[in-house]
């Protein structure tokens, strides 16, 4: 819908943007060819959960909590087992965190392989959807499709299943894969690995507007390896800090125009999360492959063009099958599956990388292990101030595009993020008053 | 039943957790515990995966829930489709409950399937019309009640 100003202004308001991983609206208005006004809407499902996992037992959350998203379950299910762990002052063994970084590298395959290629990329080919693409492109699709069954085949082995693993659980997991059914996936793995790497030069061959991003980026960092599965905190401003001191530094705060709570970190202006963040915090943490890879596609060691966010991707897409690679080929049999976590009265913290960005989880048990509090922070909520800046910096840009187009930018600046409200184009309604 | 060169296939679509969103897997496990010959039945919450499923089957069933304003909840909306026939139009199926966000919906994975050549001959569309998609909820009593003649419609779909 839209409407008219009185003073002849203009609104731009894009309806209802999704409905199930979270739903959200745009609105946007301009007067005299400035913005006035950019408010992105979401309607978040964390709120509800933190509610609900009250009154729930500790053990429940990687359970309850991955239901938040059928895209990145692992992130929810992996942050939730860290705080819980935490709270209860347990730390699991090396062989456990691998696993979990193991399963995480299935969902970040999953999660890339369709946003890159299925979602992405006919952006940048002009292409209403990747239907439209498929026509012209089959084979680009084609690959798209088996890169992410790859990541699919690896969940399936060591979460149980491909979409919410049922394998995982406060400790570790209930049954540890074994060499052989890790290795019957690896030439799955390598295969996408391979077409990952093939498929670079024409990511790298878009014309990619052209746009640096001001704000503070904020990732994980860990002792070595690139950050996924865990790791404390860091900044572009240099700012570190541990995952238990987050909400020392990052503070939630209501805005009227949406039920999402945007969080500043210590009250600074907008701060990203996601690819952008990890790649620019952590090239040095990057295996020599992917380092090679994202030297071959153009990008230096800093990335802070949101949408070259694609190229970037597509390194630690393969990244994440050169990391599950190696956990594959270093794993042995006969590795305890989990380790005992008995409660404790306490308060814990656990974040990890969601494909998206850090996603990071607080939760007060009783010595019953009964949840008294729990706060989720997901990736969303921490980005949505900075889509709405690119939004204000970017429909000024382009204030003179007819409202198709102009939508069509739109949707493509809050694509960049990959968020947990809609990409789906056909969602997009949108009508503008022109005075 | 159908005959082709390949299986035939009956998928429930949707998130277990989210209200009716639930009856797609719900009314694929009642068709499994059938234990009908030739038919393989398969659960999925991301209809991407539904493009690597269906191909090389001879025919697909797939049921999900759908949000139909205006609509009775419990009703069921077959629509039909397959390699050869015309596209489903570009709102079709757009509010299914897996229609979301970064995830493909229903309509985009057949028309993907059909882009790259791989959609049966045959697909049928069994949507159940949902009253709420609240998260913890379990399926409503106007969607329960839709489960068995959901089962029907498959069997009698599926018996063509």
């Amino acid at each position: 819908m839209s409407h008219k100003l009185r003073d002849g202004g203009q609104v731009m308001h894009v309806g209802t943007l999704a409905r199930v991983e979270g739903e959200g609206a745009m609105h946007i208005e301009l007067r005299d060819g400035k913005v006035e006004t950019v408010q992105l809407r979401i309607y978040e499902p964390p709120r509800f959960y933190e509610a609900f996992l009250r009154g729930r037992a500790y053990t429940e959350p990687p359970d309850i909590t991955a239901r938040i998203c059928g895209i990145c379950p692992v992130a929810y299910q992996t942050s939730s087992c860290w705080a819980m762990e935490d709270a209860c002052g347990v730390s699991v063994p090396e062989a456990i965190r691998l696993m979990r970084r193991l399963l995480y590298c299935g969902e970040w395959i999953e999660s890339h392989a369709l946003h890159m290629f299925l979602l992405h990329t006919p952006d940048f080919l002009g292409y209403e959807s990747a239907i439209a693409m498929a026509a012209d492109h089959p084979a680009v699709v084609e690959s798209a499709l088996r890169m992410k069954k790859a990541g699919n085949d690896l969940m399936d082995v060591v979460g149980g299943r491909s979409v919410h693993p049922i394998n995982v659980r406060l400790g570790g997991f209930y049954r540890m894969p074994t060499v052989a059914e890790l290795r019957a996936v690896r030439p799955k793995l390598e295969r996408a690995l391979d077409e990952a790497l093939a498929a670079m030069p024409l990511l790298a061959s878009f014309d990619f507007p052209e746009m640096e991003q001001p704000y503070e980026y904020l990732a994980l960092r860990s002792a070595a390896g690139y950050p996924i599965e865990s790791g404390d905190v860091v900044t572009s401003a240099g700012k570190a800090f541990r995952v238990q001191e987050f909400t020392q530094h990052i503070e939630e705060q209501h805005v009227e125009h949406s039920n999402a709570l945007h969080a500043t970190l210590d009250g600074g202006g907008p701060y990203v999360v996601g690819p952008l963040a990890r790649y620019t915090l952590n090239y040095d943490r990057l295996s020599p492959l992917a380092q090679e890879t994202a030297r071959a596609a153009g990008l230096g060691e800093t990335c802070r063009n949101p949408f070259r966010s694609l190229l970037v991707r597509g390194v630690e897409l393969v990244e994440a099958y050169h990391e599950a690679l190696r956990i594959i080929d270093g794993w042995v049999d006969g590795v305890p599956p989990s380790v005992p976590v008995p409660a404790r009265a306490g308060e814990g913290f656990g974040a990890s990388e969601a494909p998206r960005g850090v996603l990071f989880h607080r939760y007060v048990i009783d010595d019953a292990g009964i949840i008294q509090d729990a706060q989720i922070v997901p990736p969303t909520s921490q980005n949505q101030p900075s889509i709405e800046a690119d939004l204000r910096t970017m429909v000024e840009m382009w204030t003179e595009l007819d409202d198709h187009a102009l939508s069509h930018r739109c949707e493509q600046a809050i694509r960049n993020y990959d968020p947990c409200i809609s990409c789906a184009t056909h969602f997009l309604d949108l009508t503008v008053d022109r005075r | 039943m159908v005959t082709g060169v390949g299986e035939v296939l009956v998928v429930g679509l949707g998130s277990p957790d989210r209200g009716d969103d639930a009856v797609g897997p719900v009314v694929a496990r009642r068709v499994a515990s059938l234990g009908l010959a030739g038919v393989r039945v398969l659960a999925h919450e991301d209809p991407t995966d539904l493009v690597e499923s269906m191909t090389g089957a001879s025919a697909v069933v797939v049921v999900d829930a759908v949000w139909s304003p205006g609509s009775t909840p419990g009703q069921l909306v077959v629509l039909e489709t397959g390699d050869g026939a015309a596209p489903l139009p570009e709102d079709a199926w757009e509010r299914t409950g897996r229609g979301g966000t970064h995830a493909f919906g229903l309509a985009s994975a057949v028309e993907l399937a059909r882009a790259l050549r791989r959609l049966p001959p045959r697909v049928v569309l069994v949507g159940v019309v949902a009253s709420t998609f609240e998260h913890g909820a379990g399926l409503s009593p106007a969607v329960r009640a839709a489960v068995e003649p959901a089962v029907a419609t498959i069997r009698a779909a599926l018996e063509r």
